[in-house]
């Protein structure tokens, strides 16, 4: 990253990072620079400087963002805090690393000059890139249905047919107004009672159209075989992306709209190609071969016929714009409506249980018809456009009569003549309407396949790396200076360092949202680090394959999700390929197979949606059913026992502790007489690791522990005074 | 750097709303504000709105980290209208940089690279740019029927407090984003 962007006129040549401010300390607007040396900090206001700091005075460095905009602080060694100045977001990154910079020499004393890398930018507008492979800026729209068509190369073969068929059915239809002109001609106007020779002509027209009916057979059953699968290739790959995209990047839709995107977006460009992939040639094909027999025929009418055309096309490409933005409208709209649908759904209990049907109704309702209402207007822009450009359109023909009858009273022309040249007209406007069609349809598919391609092409930010490690994991975990943020420079951890040995049953205590469950996150490698190292048994967990991690890493989480099935297919999960004994070994362990011979229909008991049928803790003690089927080295429980009854807390207690014996597990529990069995306890606060030690050793300590559990200690004597007269 | 007074119980279920008369805020180097209320001394006082969208001044939260780093809430201010002219302008001031979001006047023209992006060419309060949204049907969203809020790609905020008072062209281009 550049951190010298540009210097103050007046700065000296020692200044070795100079970024510029648009605040002060105070929060007034200005113009000056961040100016740092190898021993000062410098605030230059336009090119004077009016602040001096040494660097030495300061034992740390933060950026503190703020809401519209951030702060440049040091604390110094007597903990005073200063602001050096204040900027606006589009800074903060530079900011953030030069004082993560300036933060570590204060640590160590080592002074890093970063070099000034070259930030990969558009070749075209020079914006940067961001690590994304195009700009954003610069891909235009027909990149995207370039991508989609070569999607259809498995298939070409299909698709060559189909196109192929549409062709020949095309000719056919190009011989019949001759043979109509024949008939008009030859038997008709002249009142010619030559029957073999008209019966011939009809028997041709007839097969003719039957072969044209074959053709047309052939053609429907290829495209649909190209299109279907083409949706089906689409739908998966949605999928299989979603599947494999980082947390981070599925944290940033919702599940709503990834839904929408699987389902309703590829199924649009299904249709498309449907309906139009493989006519895109045939038209534009047949409307070159009428338009030359046109002419061939008499060029004075056939430019009385394509005038009008151009006029048609400059009023739809004004409208293409206005077409596609509308329907980016449609499609907002329709996201919303899928999104508050599951919104609404997902939370019916709630809904439920507060009494707010009729509220909830309503939103659906608004959500509904807003979506309606989009796309009435997305149609009524459409077909108000239609019946005027379809008159200019076909204006042509009308010119052809007066003129055509004009030449066949003056003998130029015959009649036949004048019926063929019309209906080459008439079958003209055919391909012409379809190209006035394309840009409704073009913007539709377009914004659903730009919505597709956003995703397929999304870079996963935690990826394996070349050649990743199958590892077969024994079970010690080590952090090593890890730093993590959720946004990269507000970190949650900060130089966490512990070693946690195979078998160990760790436990992790602190504060909400001091970043236990990051921690844990880190370890199952949903995040990777953005500072230091994460080792599971000496190698970096970057160099292991996720497969091979999350195959050997067990979770318990404090709220279970079942998937809809029966309880064998809940608990075999974890292992597909798992016989009934060993499924019955493991509900054992976990303290299940008792509640589940009650439940009605055995091991295939429907836990349906969520599993609302059973309890909190039987859903628990299914899930760690799965977990020991999983037989995994490491286990992770995330308030495992969080949302139960003491009574039931104690059954789930016992059950994991058959599941970690002779594992490495670490546990996060809120109640922290939960982690009464944890051999040593991990203490966060404020980010970084407090203390490390056993419960005796940290009581002893008097220190963060100490206070948490007095202050636990303190609650529930709290509670205790205030349920016992009510109890009573 | 510690507040001047011993801290006392901590009501976290209390909602204090603050005597504008007593209150006496004053900028501090660290870049916040020190808060001299009703005798007490507190330092590194971050002042937050609580419905920024509905009303900049009314409803101000004033609060301050303890020596634990554990958020404390010293009250809220129920309607800047009642401080003194003086103390109302440097809160307002200070709110004004902290929440600093320049607002649209007009809008030229939107692109849509169809790829979830999308670029305003726009003049706000804060001169004309071309503000990249990325992610934009949830960056770029009426918070209200009238009330646009806008993220952009590098964290910057914008605001239109109505859209419907906007010229006609600009609502027009709008319209289809909204």
């Amino acid at each position: 990253m550049n951190l010298c962007l540009s210097k103050p006129v007046t700065a000296d040549a020692d200044v070795v990072y100079s970024l510029p401010y648009n605040f002060t300390a105070d929060g007034v607007a200005a113009d000056g620079h961040f100016c740092v040396t190898k021993e000062k900090i410098l605030i230059y206001l336009k090119d004077d400087i009016v602040k001096e700091y040494n660097i030495s005075d300061f034992s740390e460095f933060t950026c503190q963002q703020q809401i519209g905009t951030s702060m440049a602080q040091g604390i110094t060694k007597n903990g005073e805090t200063i602001c050096f100045c204040a900027f606006t977001q589009d800074k903060f990154l530079r900011f953030a690393e030069l004082l993560k910079l300036l933060d570590y020499y204060v640590r160590t004393g080592d002074f890093v000059i970063e070099a000034d890398t070259e930030e990969p930018v558009c070749p075209k507008c020079g914006l940067p890139l961001d690590g994304a492979k195009e700009c954003i800026f610069c891909t235009n729209k027909g990149k995207t249905m370039i991508k989609l068509l070569k999607r259809i190369a498995p298939y070409k073969k299909y698709f060559v047919i189909a196109v192929l068929c549409t062709i020949l059915s095309q000719l056919v239809w190009v011989l019949t107004p001759y043979l109509d002109r024949i008939i008009i001609d030859e038997y008709v106007t002249p009142k010619s009672t030559e029957w073999a020779g008209f019966a011939a002509v009809v028997i041709t027209v007839v097969s003719l159209l039957l072969l044209a009916g074959v053709f047309e057979f052939f053609n429907m059953k290829n495209s649909f075989k190209v299109a279907l699968n083409l949706g089906r290739d689409l739908r998966q790959d949605v999928f299989q992306k979603s599947q494999e995209l980082s947390m981070n990047s599925i944290s940033k839709r919702t599940a709503g709209e990834l839904i929408n995107r699987v389902s309703s977006d590829a199924t649009k460009l299904e249709d498309f190609f449907t309906a139009n992939g493989k006519d895109a040639i045939v038209k534009i094909l047949s409307l070159f071969i009428i338009g030359v027999l046109l002419f061939v025929m008499d060029w004075r009418l056939a430019l009385m016929t394509v005038i009008p055309v151009p006029v048609v096309f400059l009023i739809i490409s004004k409208l293409f714009n206005a077409m596609s933005i509308r329907y980016t409208k449609v499609w907002k709209k329709s996201v919303t409506h899928g999104e508050t649908l599951h919104d609404i759904l997902n939370g019916i209990r709630v809904v439920k249980s507060y009494g707010n049907e009729v509220r909830e109704i309503q939103r659906y309702t608004n959500c509904s018809e807003e979506w309606a209402k989009s796309a009435v207007k997305a149609e009524i822009m459409w077909y108000l456009t239609m019946p005027v450009s379809e008159f200019i359109l076909t204006i042509g023909n009308f010119f052809v009569l007066y003129f055509g009858g004009s030449m066949i009273l003056d003998d130029a022309m015959t009649l036949g003549q004048l019926v063929q040249f019309t209906t080459y007209v008439a079958m003209l406007y055919d391909p012409i309407r379809w190209l006035i069609q394309i840009p409704r349809n073009l913007a539709d598919t377009s914004v659903s396949a730009g919505k597709v391609f956003e995703i397929l092409e999304e870079d996963s930010d935690v990826r394996d790396v070349e050649n990743p490690v199958e590892l077969d994991i024994k079970g010690d975990i080590e952090f090593d200076d890890v730093y993590f943020g959720y946004k990269v420079y507000n970190p949650v951890l900060k130089g966490i360092s512990c070693k946690i040995n195979k078998g160990e049953m760790i436990g992790i205590v602190g504060h909400s949202g001091v970043g236990k469950s990051t921690m844990i996150n880190l370890i199952l490698r949903l995040y990777d680090c953005t500072q230091g190292e994460i080792r599971i048994d000496g190698v970096n967990i970057k160099n292991i394959s996720q497969k091979s991690l999350r195959s050997q890493v067990g979770v318990v989480l404090q709220e279970t999700f079942l998937f809809d099935g029966n309880v064998l297919e809940n608990i075999t999960y974890a292992k597909p390929d798992a016989t009934f004994e060993e499924v019955i070994k493991a509900a054992k362990i976990a303290n299940a197979h008792d509640f589940i011979v009650k439940l009605p229909d055995g091991y295939n008991t429907r836990v349906g949606n969520k599993g609302y049928q059973l309890s909190g803790g039987e859903r628990q003690r299914i899930a760690i059913a799965r977990a020991i089927l999983h037989n995994p080295k490491i286990i992770i429980l995330d308030e495992a026992t969080a949302s139960l009854d003491t009574q039931t807390e104690k059954q789930i207690q016992e059950a994991l502790g058959k599941l970690t014996k002779g594992r490495t597990t670490i546990a996060i529990a809120h109640r922290l007489s939960t982690l009464s069995n944890a051999d040593r306890l991990i203490v966060l606060d404020k980010g970084k690791l407090a203390e490390f030690g056993t419960h005796t050793e940290l009581m002893r300590a008097k220190g963060v522990y100490y206070k948490l559990v007095m202050a636990q200690r303190q609650t529930t004597k709290m509670k205790k005074a205030v349920t016992t007269p009510a109890t009573e | 750097m510690s507040n001047s007074i011993q801290e006392e119980v901590y009501e976290v279920d209390k909602l204090t709303i603050l005597d504008c008369g007593k209150i006496k805020l004053s900028k501090e180097p660290s870049g916040y504000l020190t808060l001299d209320y009703d005798g007490k001394v507190y330092r590194k006082v971050n002042p937050t709105r609580l419905v920024p969208f509905v009303s900049k001044t009314t409803y101000i939260s004033l609060s301050y980290e303890n020596e634990e780093k554990e958020f404390r809430e010293i009250g809220v201010i129920k309607d800047m209208k009642e401080l003194s002219k003086e103390q109302y302008k440097l809160l307002d001031d200070y709110l004004e940089y902290k929440y600093y979001m320049p607002e649209i006047t007009k809008v030229y023209s939107i692109k849509d690279n169809m790829h979830g992006a999308i670029f305003v060419k726009a003049d706000t309060t804060s001169g004309q740019k071309t503000i990249c949204i990325r992610d934009w049907y949830q960056n770029f969203r009426m918070i209200t029927y009238d009330y646009l809020y806008v993220n952009d790609a590098d964290g910057n905020k914008y605001f239109c407090p109505n859209i419907h008072k906007l010229d006609k062209k600009s609502r027009l281009v709008l319209e289809m984003f909204t």
